[in-house]
């Protein structure tokens, strides 16, 4: 993976205590940090051209001042998997051009970095303390990329030490980098899942910029699970082209060749989706990229999706060539309604409970089989 | 044509300030194309904006110019048509042109039409499938005037879905046809 390019590192005052401004003082050494009062950080201030990709160039280190950890999201009507994230940054330094931060940050674009860790530590162990009996998926990769960053921050030798320690929690770090060196000095105890977003490396080539490539993402995968990482793969948004099917068998076959499938925690299918104010974005940002002329239909939850059988067709392939590898490996569909589910596995999860709990570690029944 | 030609339509027609600028963003022969049947059919924006949309994305599929597309015969044969009034030049260039972008969604569509006028049931039965295909599902309406009458198209009903022409209907609605099942083997 190549390199991240910043400019300079603007640092809110009372930051500077926090043990992630430490590790960017000296991972970013060569870059300008100033500290200051109040942060500007209306990207308005940009004055033309694409101020979502300006934006990316400058790290902000700011104390978050809202809650941490928030249930997921999913999207209205469709069938949910009890998902829980933790938001340690804000918008992501890589740039793919079917990012839907790209709409949902798009007036609030900055690279943040929050820098009271302890704080997020605080709220997630009430929370997983008060719940003792619930098992709680929780993923940072909702708002940025788990791993691009840490490198520069460090933020998962604060985070893993305390998650690694909670009898009823799974830590999902999502990514699409290969910057999991720092994950090695740490024990994570079988509670720490590093899931890789997963696209064939044309996809990825084509709108994936600033990603690791395919091979690089594998390589990092398999020293995880050497290291004692469970692994999940999300093949999403998978994105259907001339010739899909043969990349898409590629890769798995080149994933299963990798990694131990019976390790890996879960697996993940999604297809492309789109808001249309998104689509205009990516319009202006990526008017080249093929992924606007997809045959997809605005589907009832407000995102456009490859029409019903075409998406259906495609999960249906997907999981007989994932089947075909790992016959027992548990397989779920993001942001899917009940029809879908039924038409591809000819079941749908009874609540999201169900779909939740089968995730848990030790539940070791295939969703399914 | 020019565009002013371009700015007056947008300003009588009261178009958005972004759709304006979109269309003149467009090459000048682009641009002349899509006023001539703007001009002449009186679109309107939301009808305007789909057919930007459409045309934008086929053009970056095919590897298209946007006036090439919309000189393509089935095109020039509808506006050139003399039955046709303008409502109807314009919901049938719009239904070519979603029929070129959406190829396979207007092919499942389009099949899926065909079994259902083979299952010949009274016009008291209507079969319909949603927008896009999403969700899945044949909808289904009937009206009786009578209890007989009710008995006698419930009864067509079950016949019909008794037949492979109806199972054909929704192995369409699930993605799943012979070509897919081979694929998988």
């Amino acid at each position: 993976m190549k390199n991240l390019h910043f400019d300079k590192v603007i640092v809110e005052r009372g930051s500077e205590a926090s043990p992630i401004y430490y590790k960017m003082r000296r991972s970013l050494a060569h870059l300008p940090f100033k500290i200051v009062d109040t942060l500007a950080l209306d990207n308005t201030a940009i004055a033309h051209g694409d101020r979502f990709g300006t934006a990316k160039r400058t790290l902000y280190l700011t104390r978050h001042k809202g809650d941490f950890f928030k249930k997921c999201p999913g999207s209205e009507g469709q069938v949910c998997c009890n998902y829980f994230v933790i938001n340690f940054a804000s918008n992501c330094p890589m740039d793919c051009s079917y990012c839907y931060l790209q709409e949902y940050l798009a007036d609030n674009s900055a690279l943040k970095i929050f820098s009271n860790v302890y704080d997020l530590i605080d709220e997630a162990d009430r929370m997983l303390t008060r719940h003792r009996g619930v098992f709680f998926r929780v993923g940072t990769g909702e708002i940025t990329d788990s791993l691009a960053l840490e490198p520069y921050t460090g933020m998962m030798g604060e985070l893993i030490p305390y998650f690694a320690e909670q009898p009823n929690v799974l830590l999902e770090l999502k990514t699409k980098s290969d910057r999991v060196e720092s994950l090695f000095d740490l024990d994570p105890k079988g509670r720490v899942v590093v899931g890789w977003s997963m696209n064939p490396q044309r996809v990825i080539e084509l709108d994936e910029h600033g990603t690791a490539s395919l091979t690089e993402r594998l390589n990092a995968a398999r020293l995880c699970q050497e290291a004692g990482y469970r692994l999940g793969f999300h093949f999403d948004p998978m994105i259907e082209y001339p010739g899909w099917e043969t990349d898409y068998q590629s890769m798995l076959e080149q994933t299963f060749a990798t990694v131990d499938w019976r390790k890996l925690s879960w697996l993940s299918l999604g297809v492309l989706r789109q808001t249309p104010a998104l689509k205009r974005t990516m319009r202006e940002r990526f008017p080249s990229s093929a992924l606007l002329a997809g045959e997809q239909v605005l589907c009832p939850d407000g995102k456009m999706r490859y029409f019903q059988p075409l998406r259906v067709e495609m999960y249906r392939k997907m999981v007989h060539w994932i089947r075909r590898a790992a016959p027992t490996v548990k397989i779920y569909l993001c942001m899917e309604s009940r029809q879908v589910w039924e038409q591809v596995f000819g079941f749908a999860p009874a609540c999201e409970k169900e779909l939740g709990n089968q995730m848990a570690p030790g539940v070791e029944q295939p969703i399914h089989a | 044509m020019s565009t002013s030609a371009i700015r007056d339509y947008a300003k009588a027609k009261g178009f958005n300030r972004q759709t304006l600028d979109r269309w003149l963003g467009w090459q000048a022969a682009d641009q002349d194309a899509l006023e001539e049947i703007a001009s002449s059919l009186k679109i309107g924006e939301n009808h305007l904006r789909d057919m930007m949309d459409w045309l934008e994305e086929i053009a970056l599929r095919d590897g298209a110019k946007i006036h090439e597309i919309l000189a393509r015969p089935a095109v020039f044969s509808i506006k050139t048509d003399p039955r046709l009034g303008r409502a109807d030049k314009l919901k049938r260039i719009k239904e070519q042109l979603r029929r070129w972008r959406f190829p396979r969604l207007a092919g499942i569509e389009e099949s899926i039409r065909i079994k259902i006028r083979s299952l010949k049931l009274p016009p008291e039965i209507r079969l319909g499938v949603p927008a896009g295909l999403e969700g899945g599902r044949l909808q289904v309406e009937f009206s009786a005037g009578s209890v007989a009458e009710l008995g006698k198209l419930a009864q067509r009903l079950s016949e019909a879905a008794s037949t492979s022409l109806a199972a054909e209907i929704f192995d369409l609605l699930a993605g799943r046809t012979r070509e897919n099942e081979r694929g998988q083997s």
